[in-house]
């Protein structure tokens, strides 16, 4: 299989009053056609901001991002990203079912038929009776499963989830990783989700890329074991699943206690 | 009696007890420089005819500056606020130029317009245009990081991105920005028919004053609050309509 996306040496800095910020450094990381994977980290570590890069959103300071063979620069066709801060990535003027058909500006095919497909991904997601409410009409965890609509209407080949599932009720969070798992096999979606949820990142992907301190980089890779096929409670109960969760853990512990020593 | 209804109850006593006060003074003064409510009333009536025809060509005039002013300004404020660099260079001389008051750019304007409709429609297009340009501008060169890059993710076209995303997220300040412009073509267009003088309510109230005949002048001044206030009412309801969004959020 194909990389679809890689990064070789990436390094970011923000320029401040205070000196430079080094956020990103020496990071690589490449991501196959078809596959799910984690990226994995601490709060505060530098995930937004490397997931920004990965969508031509901010410039490097050092290194290359490729999609699909070609450097990165500007936000390439064909990624999509569901932002962290999905009460302002969502329009307040339009209506949800708006919010998702804007995402589908340029997705061929006639305004009917995409009317049609917005309204299906409003009910897969569940929010089937929303669509002509406003995003500022509904919760916070509603809100972001109309951002994960317009990310998934947009037709991407490559799908970039900013914790995607922070704001959801543990209940609607199963709920949303079991029909987010569903539907990206369905339409043989590539996702690279980001979060700082370790039982999240095992239980939804075939790879999860642990995250080091800042500056940071992806220090160790974990290929979970386990079938494509997940189930909220036997997945969670597999030998498998526990050793990855055991690994990444540790290996996120002894980074913090490497930083208080 | 509730609350509500004492306070709509105070809103229309005070105005009546003015009412009534005022015609009492001017009864006891029995002076023709000191018409009272009845007489304004009257000059009303016997004026009516008068009053809306000058009006009305007010009225058109400040509507026609609005809608140039707001037809030219938004746009370029939304443009400007996108095309950073662009923006950067022109806002010092958009705030020097809005420094000007409508008045002081009256002789520039006669120098290549003349006295008639288009002059005074010019300068009111320019006062109108100042808080509409700054506002607009103020509003998309800081629209948030978040809405440029859910734009420049989904590939919009820079029109795109203006007219979708700049021109809605800007709309709560443009408005601030047109209710500013509405109060100032009124008073600019009555103000340039006083210095340009033709015909208009500006002139009929200047007329009237030469004349001291200042009933009359008072029943225009009736008239031009009451239109004042329709316009108002007016601008408030298109404005809940265009932003129910930014209000009930
Ligand atoms: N535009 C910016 N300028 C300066 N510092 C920034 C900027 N964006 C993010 N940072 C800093 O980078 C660090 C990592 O932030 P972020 O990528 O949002 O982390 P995460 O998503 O892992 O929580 C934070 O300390 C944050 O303050
Ligand atoms: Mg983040």
């Amino acid at each position: 299989m194909t990389d679809i996306l890689t990064a070789r040496n990436v390094a970011k800095d923000f320029g401040g009053t205070g000196g430079t910020l080094s956020i990103i450094d020496g990071l690589n990381l490449a991501v196959k056609k078809g596959e799910f994977v984690s990226l994995v980290g601490p709060s505060g570590c530098g995930k937004t901001t490397l997931l920004l890069c990965l969508a031509g959103l901010q410039s490097l300071t050092r290194g290359e991002i490729t999609f699909k063979g070609v450097p990165v620069m500007e936000p390439p066709q064909g990624l999509a990203v569901v932002f962290q801060d999905y009460s302002r990535s969502l329009l307040p003027w339009n209506t949800n079912l708006d919010n998702i058909l804007f995402g589908m500006r340029r997705v061929a095919g006639d305004a009917r038929a995409k009317r049609d497909r917005a309204a299906e991904l409003l009910e897969a997601v569940g929010l089937g009776g929303f669509g002509g409410h406003y995003p500022w009409q509904v919760s916070g965890g509603m809100q972001q499963r109309v951002a994960i609509a317009r990310g998934l209407a947009s037709e991407s080949e490559l799908l970039l989830l900013d914790e995607p599932l922070a704001a959801v009720d543990a209940q609607t969070r199963a709920d949303m990783q079991d029909l987010f798992l569903d539907l990206a096999r369905k339409f043989n979606q590539t996702c690279l989700l980001v979060t700082h949820d370790v039982e999240e990142a095992v239980y939804m992907a075939q790879r999860v890329l642990v995250l080091g301190p800042r500056p940071t980089k992806v220090v160790r890779e974990v290929t979970i074991e386990l079938p494509r096929e997940r189930d909220q409670l036997e997945t969670r109960e597999d030998p498998a699943f526990l050793a990855a969760r055991h690994e990444v853990l540790s290996l996120i512990r002894s980074m913090r206690t490497r930083k208080a020593a | 009696m509730n609350e509500s209804r004492r306070i709509a109850l105070l809103g229309l006593l005070v105005p009546g007890a003015v009412l009534v006060l005022w015609q009492v003074v001017a009864f006891a003064k029995s002076s023709p420089l000191f018409p009272g409510p009845i007489e304004v009333t009257q000059a009303i009536i016997r004026n009516w005819h008068e009053i809306v025809s000058n009006l009305g060509v007010t009225l058109m005039r400040a509507a026609a500056g609005f809608a140039l002013a707001t037809v030219i300004m938004v746009p370029l404020g939304i443009f400007l606020g996108r095309v950073r660099w662009l923006g950067e260079a022109v806002s010092p001389v958009i705030d020097l130029v809005a420094t000007l008051p409508p008045p002081a750019i009256v002789p520039l304007v006669m120098l290549f317009a003349g006295t008639g409709d288009a002059a005074k429609i010019v300068i009111i297009t320019y006062a109108a245009g100042m808080p509409l340009i700054m506002n607009t501008y103020e509003a998309s060169h800081t629209i948030h990081p978040m809405f440029s890059r859910v734009a420049r993710s989904l590939h919009l076209t820079r029109f795109e991105t203006m007219l979708l995303i700049d021109l809605p997220s800007s709309l709560p300040m443009i408005a601030t920005g047109a209710r500013l412009a509405v109060a100032s073509s009124l008073l600019v267009s009555i103000t340039s028919e006083m210095l340009l003088a033709t015909n208009g309510i500006g002139v009929y109230l200047q007329r009237s004053q030469e004349n001291f005949q200042i009933g009359s002048g008072l029943a225009g001044i009736a008239f031009i609050s009451a239109v004042g206030i329709v316009i108002n009412a007016l601008a408030y309801r298109i404005e809940q309509k265009l932003l129910f969004w930014h209000y009930r959020r």
